[in-house]
C-alpha cells in the first residue's frame, strides 16, 4: 500500500452501495471489488468497512445473509435492497453533479471570471 | 418501510445482542481467513500472513464500538451503564435506599389500590354491547307535586305506557322494565327463596349478552297468560340446581311475592353467565307481567332504555321528556327546561346512575391519595438532596474529569427512576393487599329487604390488570423524573474547582446553611401542609364514623341472632303461618343457651314503611278512607320480641302473657308517638284507635325509640302491638317476606344455628333458613359504607402524617448538624443544653405551625367535599380540627426533640476542632 487517500465524508457509504450493485457479495470481497476497480488508488482501512455496512443495514439499504464464499468458507453476504437501489440512484445523481459542479470550479481560468 | 427496518433492526440488535456480537465476531474471523489466505497466497509465510491481516483490519474493540452506535444502540449503553452504576450507589447506601423505596411504595401503592377501584367502578364501561347507550329514565319531582319535598326517583311505567312511549319516539332503540322480585320455589328437598329480578325481554336484547345456556325473555314470553319462564344466574344454579345442565326445561313449582294468585309453574329457559351482572344480588330472572289490558293496576316498574345509535343524551331526554309530561298530563312543566330547577325528566346513563353513591367518595380518596403520593415524593426529593450534597465531590471529579453537566444530571436522573421503578415494584404489591382490605371492607350482605344495594357498586370487577399496570409505571416514573429533577438542578449550580477544594464541603454554616435549607424547610412546610388536610379530613370521617356507631340504637344489638324461613307457600295460609312460628318460637325458648324468642313482621333497619291508623278516642271511631300524613308505623311482633330485642319499657309495662286474644287490647307506643300524641300528659292507660276497626287499644305502656330505618336517621313515631291481639280480620299478618324470627342468647349467637334448624325440620321437614344474621352484623351492614370511608381515608392521613413526621425529623437533623459548629461556638461561651435544645426546636417550631396554618386553611377550602359523608357534624367542626392540629404539632416537636438533643449533647471542644 503506498498511497493513502482519505475518503470524503459520505463517499464509503456510496463506494459499497456501488459496490454491492454489481452483486451480492461479503465484507472482504466488497473491499476487493472497491481496491480492484479503482486500481489500488482507494485506501480503506479493512475493519471501518462493517461499521458502515451495519450502518446501511440499519438504515434498510442493504440485507445480509450467510452464505458459502467462493473458496467454500462460510460468509455474510450483502445485497441492495429496493431503497438502496432509490438511495445509490440519488447519491449517483448528487455525487455526478457534485463532481462537474467541483471540476468546473478547478478548471476556472482568470479570463473566466 | 425504512422506519419499519430501522425499528426491527434496533429490536433485534435490544434483545439478540449477544447473538449479533457472535455473528460480528463470526463475520469479522472469515475476513481475516480470507485476507490471511490472499495473503499467503501471494507468497507470504502463513504465520506473518495471518498477523499482518490482524494489522490491516485495525482495532476490532473500535469497530466493535462503531458497529453498536451504527445499529442505534450507543444510549443503550449509556443507560445500561447508569443503572449498573445506580445499584452499585444502592449498594453503597442501603439505608437511604430502603427509606426512599420505602417510601415510594407507600405511596404508590396507595394510589395503585384506589385508581384499581376507580378504573373498575368509574372508568370502565359496563359489561355490556354500547354500554355506553344504556341509560335509565329519572323524574326530578317537584316539590309542589309531592309530599316528601323534592326529590328524584326512576319513572315507574306499565308494560302499555312503555309500548304507548316507544311507539311515539325513535330517539330510543329498546326499551324495558325492571323491578324486583321475590319467589318461594317449593318442591325440592328444601324450600328456598330467591331474590331476583322481572325483567322485559327489551333489557336482555339491549345488554348483548349471550345466554351460558339455554335462551333469553323474547317478546313471545311477554304475552299474558303464556306458560311461565324464568332465567337462573349463574350463582343461583351452582348453588341450588348443582351447576347441572339439565337443570334446562326443568319446572319450577314457584310462589312470586308480588303475584300471589296460585303457585305457577315455571320452566327454566336459561343460564346467565356471571359477566351479565358482575356481583349482582339477583339470583333470578322472570319477565315483566303486562297485565291485564285495559284493567288498572297493571304491575309498573322503573324504565330502563338504550338509545338508538346517533342519537345524543341530551335530545333524547327532550324528546322522551316532551312526551311523558304529554302522556301523563303533568302541570308545572311541558318537559322543556324550565328556569328554575332541573328538567322534570332526565336520562341518566345506567353507569352513572350505578356509581352515582360512591362517586363523590372515590373522588375524595382519589385526591387524597394524590396527596400521599406528593408528600411521599417530597420526602424522597429532600433526601435525594441531602444525599446529593453528600455526593458533591464525586460529581465534581467527574465534571472536572470532562463528563458533561447534562451526561451527570442524565445520571441523576437515571437514579432517580431507578429508585422509583423500585418503589413501583412494591407499590404493586402493596396495592394488591390494599385491595383484598378494601373488598374485605366493602363487602356486605346482599339483602334486599335491608334496602342496602351493595357497600359498593361493581367491586366484583376491580382488580389489578393492564390498565392499572400502566398506571402505576406512569406514576412511578413520574416521581422518579420528579424527585430526580430537583438535584439534577441543584447541580448545575456547582461549580467544579470550588467544590473540588476539600474546604468547600464544609464550608456550609450560617447564612450558606440556612440557604442552602431554604428549600427543603419549604418543602417540609408544604408536606405538612398536605398532611394536614388530610389529617382534617380523616379526623372528620372517623369522628362521624364514631358518632354514627356509638348512636342509641334503641335496642341491645349484641347476642341477637335473626333469621327467616321459607315455607311451601300453599301449606301455609297467613293463619297456619302463626301458629307454625308460636311453635317455633317454643321450641327455640328451651334450646340451651337461648334466653328468649320472638318473631315479629318487621325487624329494625328492614327498609320496608309500614304505616298504620292510629287516631286519638275523641276523634271519630271510623277510620279515615286515607291514612294521614305522618302516621306511624306499625309494629306487630309476638309476646318476647320487646325483651329479645333489648328495647327498654320507659313507662307502663311490655306485653305480658296475658294480652291474649279476647283479652282488653293493649298497644305500646315509642317515645316520640307519646311526646307527639300526648304532651305533657300519662299516655299509659289512654285509648286509642289503632288499625282499620274501630274497638279501642288501651296503651299499656312506653317503650325506647328504635332508629328503624338506618343509624343516620332519627327515630320515627311506632306503636306495637301482639299478634294475638291483631284482628283477625286483617288478612295480612305477614309481609310476604314472612315473618322475622329473632333470638337473644347467652352464648356467641352463630353457635345455635345448628339447633335452629334442627327445631325448624322438626316442625316442617320442607323449611328453609335464610337470610341468616346476627343484628350485630345488620348494623355493621349499615355503616359499611362510612366505616370503609373512615377507615380508608384515615389510614391515609396517617400514611400522610407519619411521611410528614420523617420529613420534619430529616430536616431538622440535617440542619442541626450542619449547625453543629455554630453549637459548638455557643456552647463554649456558655450557652447550656436547654438554650441549645431551645434554639434548634424554634426553627421546628416554625416550620411546622407554618405547615398546619398552611394545611388548615386548606381543610377550610376543601373538607367541604366531604359534607355528604359526613353524620352530625359540620365540614368544619372545631373540635375535631383543634385537635388533630393539635395532636400533630405535639408529635412534630417530638420528632425535632430527638436531633435537638443531638445537638446539644455534642462536645464542644470536638465540635470546633472538627473543622
Amino acid at each position: 500500500v503506498t498511497t493513502t487517500t482519505e475518503l470524503l465524508q459520505g463517499t464509503l457509504d456510496l463506494l459499497i452501495l456501488k459496490a454491492i450493485s454489481l452483486g451480492p457479495q461479503h465484507g472482504y470481497g466488497i473491499l476487493l471489488r472497491i481496491q480492484q476497480v479503482s486500481r489500488d488508488k482507494l485506501h480503506i482501512q479493512q475493519g471501518s468497512l462493517y461499521p458502515a455496512l451495519y450502518r446501511l443495514e440499519h438504515q434498510g439499504l442493504i440485507a445480509s445473509e450467510w452464505g458459502e464464499s467462493e473458496n467454500k468458507r462460510r460468509a455474510k453476504f450483502y445485497r441492495l435492497t429496493a431503497a438502496g437501489r432509490r438511495r445509490l440512484q440519488d447519491e449517483l445523481r448528487y455525487w455526478h453533479r457534485l463532481s462537474e459542479a467541483i471540476a468546473l470550479v478547478l478548471a476556472a481560468t482568470p479570463e473566466d471570471v | 418501510m425504512r422506519l419499519l427496518a430501522r425499528v426491527r433492526s434496533f429490536l433485534s440488535a435490544l434483545v439478540l445482542q449477544r447473538r449479533l456480537e457472535r455473528d460480528m465476531e463470526q463475520e469479522w474471523e472469515a475476513h481475516l481467513e480470507a485476507r490471511a489466505e490472499a495473503l499467503a497466497a501471494a507468497g507470504m509465510p502463513r504465520a506473518d500472513a495471518r498477523r499482518q491481516a490482524g494489522i490491516e483490519f485495525g482495532d476490532p474493540l473500535r469497530w466493535k464500538e462503531q458497529a453498536r452506535e451504527a445499529r442505534g444502540l450507543g444510549w443503550i449503553q449509556d443507560l445500561r451503564a447508569d443503572v449498573q452504576y445506580a445499584f452499585r450507589q444502592m449498594r453503597r447506601a442501603p439505608g437511604f435506599t430502603g427509606v426512599v423505596i420505602a417510601t415510594l411504595a407507600l405511596g404508590i401503592g396507595a394510589n395503585t389500590a384506589i385508581f384499581t377501584v376507580v378504573h373498575a367502578v368509574l372508568l370502565k364501561p359496563l359489561p355490556y354491547e354500547d354500554a355506553d347507550l344504556l341509560v335509565r329514565l329519572v323524574e326530578n319531582v317537584p316539590a309542589a307535586d309531592s309530599t316528601t319535598g323534592a326529590r328524584r326517583r326512576g319513572v315507574s311505567m306499565s308494560v302499555a305506557e312503555l309500548h304507548e312511549l316507544r311507539g311515539r319516539t325513535g330517539a330510543i332503540s329498546h326499551a324495558g322494565l325492571a323491578s324486583l322480585s321475590f319467589v318461594v320455589i317449593s318442591g325440592g328437598e328444601e324450600t328456598v327463596r330467591l331474590e331476583g329480578a322481572r325483567y322485559s325481554p327489551a333489557i336482555f336484547q339491549m345488554r348483548g349478552v349471550r345466554p351460558l345456556l339455554g335462551r333469553v325473555f323474547d317478546a313471545g314470553d311477554e304475552v299474558p297468560g303464556g306458560d311461565g319462564v324464568i332465567i337462573l344466574s349463574h350463582v343461583a344454579w351452582r348453588r341450588y340446581f348443582g351447576g347441572e345442565p339439565a337443570v334446562l326445561g326443568r319446572t319450577l313449582t314457584l310462589e312470586d311475592a308480588f303475584a300471589r294468585d296460585a303457585p305457577r309453574r315455571h320452566s327454566v329457559i336459561g343460564v346467565m353467565p356471571q359477566t351479565f351482572e358482575p356481583g349482582g344480588q339477583n339470583q333470578f330472572w322472570i319477565p315483566f307481567p303486562p297485565g291485564v289490558p285495559g284493567a288498572g293496576g297493571d304491575p309498573r316498574g322503573p324504565v330502563v332504555a338504550r338509545l338508538a345509535d346517533g342519537v345524543s343524551l341530551q335530545s333524547a331526554a327532550a324528546e322522551v321528556g316532551a312526551i311523558l309530561s304529554q302522556m301523563r298530563g303533568d302541570e308545572h312543566t311541558d318537559g322543556a327546561v324550565t328556569s328554575s330547577g332541573p328538567p322534570r325528566y332526565e336520562l341518566v346513563r345506567e353507569k352513572d346512575e350505578i356509581v352515582a353513591p360512591v362517586k363523590p367518595a372515590l373522588l375524595v380518596l382519589m385526591v387524597a391519595v394524590g396527596f400521599v403520593l406528593l408528600i411521599a415524593c417530597v420526602n424522597v426529593t429532600n433526601l435525594v438532596l441531602a444525599r446529593t450534597s453528600a455526593r458533591r465531590r464525586e460529581f465534581a471529579v467527574r465534571l472536572a474529569l470532562g463528563a458533561g453537566r447534562g451526561r451527570v444530571g442524565r445520571q441523576l436522573v437515571t437514579e432517580s427512576m431507578t429508585l422509583a421503578l423500585l418503589g413501583g415494584l412494591g407499590g404493586t404489591v402493596l396495592a394488591f393487599a390494599g385491595v383484598r382490605l378494601l373488598r374485605a371492607l366493602a363487602t356486605t350482605l346482599p339483602r334486599m329487604d335491608l334496602g342496602v344495594q351493595l357497600a359498593f357498586p361493581r367491586l366484583d370487577e376491580t382488580g389489578i390488570d393492564l390498565a392499572v399496570l400502566a398506571f402505576t409505571s406512569a406514576i412511578s416514573l413520574m416521581t422518579g423524573l420528579l424527585c430526580g429533577l430537583a438535584p439534577a438542578i441543584r447541580l448545575s449550580g456547582l461549580d467544579r474547582s470550588d467544590a473540588l477544594r476539600e474546604g468547600a464541603a464544609t464550608a456550609d454554616s450560617g447564612v450558606g446553611l440556612f440557604r442552602r435549607s431554604r428549600m427543603r424547610g419549604l418543602l417540609v412546610v408544604a408536606e405538612i401542609g398536605m398532611a394536614m388536610m388530610l389529617l382534617a379530613a380523616g379526623g372528620l370521617l372517623l369522628h362521624s364514623f364514631a358518632r354514627l356507631a356509638t348512636v342509641d340504637l334503641g335496642y341491645e344489638s349484641a347476642n341477637v341472632l335473626t333469621f327467616q324461613l321459607a315455607l311451601p307457600a300453599e301449606a301455609y295460609p297467613n293463619a297456619r303461618l302463626r301458629t307454625f312460628a308460636e311453635d317455633l318460637v317454643s321450641r327455640l325458648r328451651v334450646v340451651p343457651g337461648v334466653r328468649a324468642a320472638a318473631y315479629a313482621r318487621q325487624l329494625p333497619l328492614v327498609a320496608i314503611k309500614e304505616s298504620g291508623w292510629f287516631r286519638r278516642m275523641p276523634d271519630l271511631p271510623d277510620p279515615p278512607p286515607r291514612q294521614p300524613e305522618g302516621a306511624p308505623d306499625a309494629r306487630l311482633v309476638s309476646r318476647d320480641y320487646l325483651s329479645v330485642m333489648g328495647i327498654g319499657v320507659v313507662a307502663g309495662r311490655g306485653f305480658s302473657e296475658n294480652d291474649r286474644a279476647g283479652q282488653p287490647r293493649v298497644l305500646l307506643i315509642n317515645e316520640t308517638l307519646a311526646r307527639r300524641e300526648f304532651p305533657g300528659q300519662n299516655p299509659v292507660g289512654q285509648q286509642v284507635y289503632a288499625g282499620r276497626d274501630s274497638v279501642p287499644w288501651e296503651i299499656a305502656g312506653v317503650v325506647a325509640d328504635v332508629r328503624q330505618f338506618g343509624l343516620d336517621q332519627e327515630p320515627e313515631a311506632q306503636f306495637f302491638a301482639d299478634f294475638r291481639q291483631w284482628p283477625a280480620a286483617d288478612p295480612v299478618l305477614f309481609t310476604f317476606l314472612g315473618p322475622y324470627y329473632t333470638v337473644r342468647t347467652d352464648v356467641g349467637p352463630m353457635s345455635i344455628i345448628p339447633a335452629v334448624r334442627a327445631g325448624v325440620r322438626e316442625l316442617d321437614a320442607r323449611a328453609g333458613l335464610y337470610n341468616i344474621a346476627t343484628m350485630e352484623q345488620l348494623v355493621a351492614n349499615r355503616i359499611a359504607r362510612p366505616r370503609m370511608y373512615a377507615v380508608l381515608l384515615g389510614l391515609f392521613a396517617a400514611l400522610a402524617a407519619g411521611l410528614a413526621l420523617v420529613g420534619v425529623y430529616g430536616v431538622m437533623a440535617y440542619v442541626a448538624a450542619g449547625r453543629t459548629r455554630e453549637i459548638g461556638i455557643r456552647m463554649a461561651l456558655g450557652a447550656q443544653h436547654a438554650d441549645v435544645v431551645r434554639l434548634v426546636l424554634r426553627q421546628s417550631v416554625a416550620i411546622t405551625a407554618a405547615g398546619i396554618v398552611l394545611g388548615l386553611a386548606g381543610a377550610v377550602v376543601l373538607t367541604r367535599y366531604l359534607e355528604g359523608m359526613l353524620f352530625g357534624l359540620s365540614p368544619l367542626d372545631p373540635t375535631t380540627l383543634l385537635v388533630v392540629s393539635l395532636a400533630f404539632a405535639a408529635v412534630a416537636t417530638l420528632a425535632s426533640y430527638v436531633p435537638a438533643r443531638r445537638a446539644a449533647s455534642v462536645d464542644p471542644l470536638l465540635a470546633l476542632r472538627c473543622e
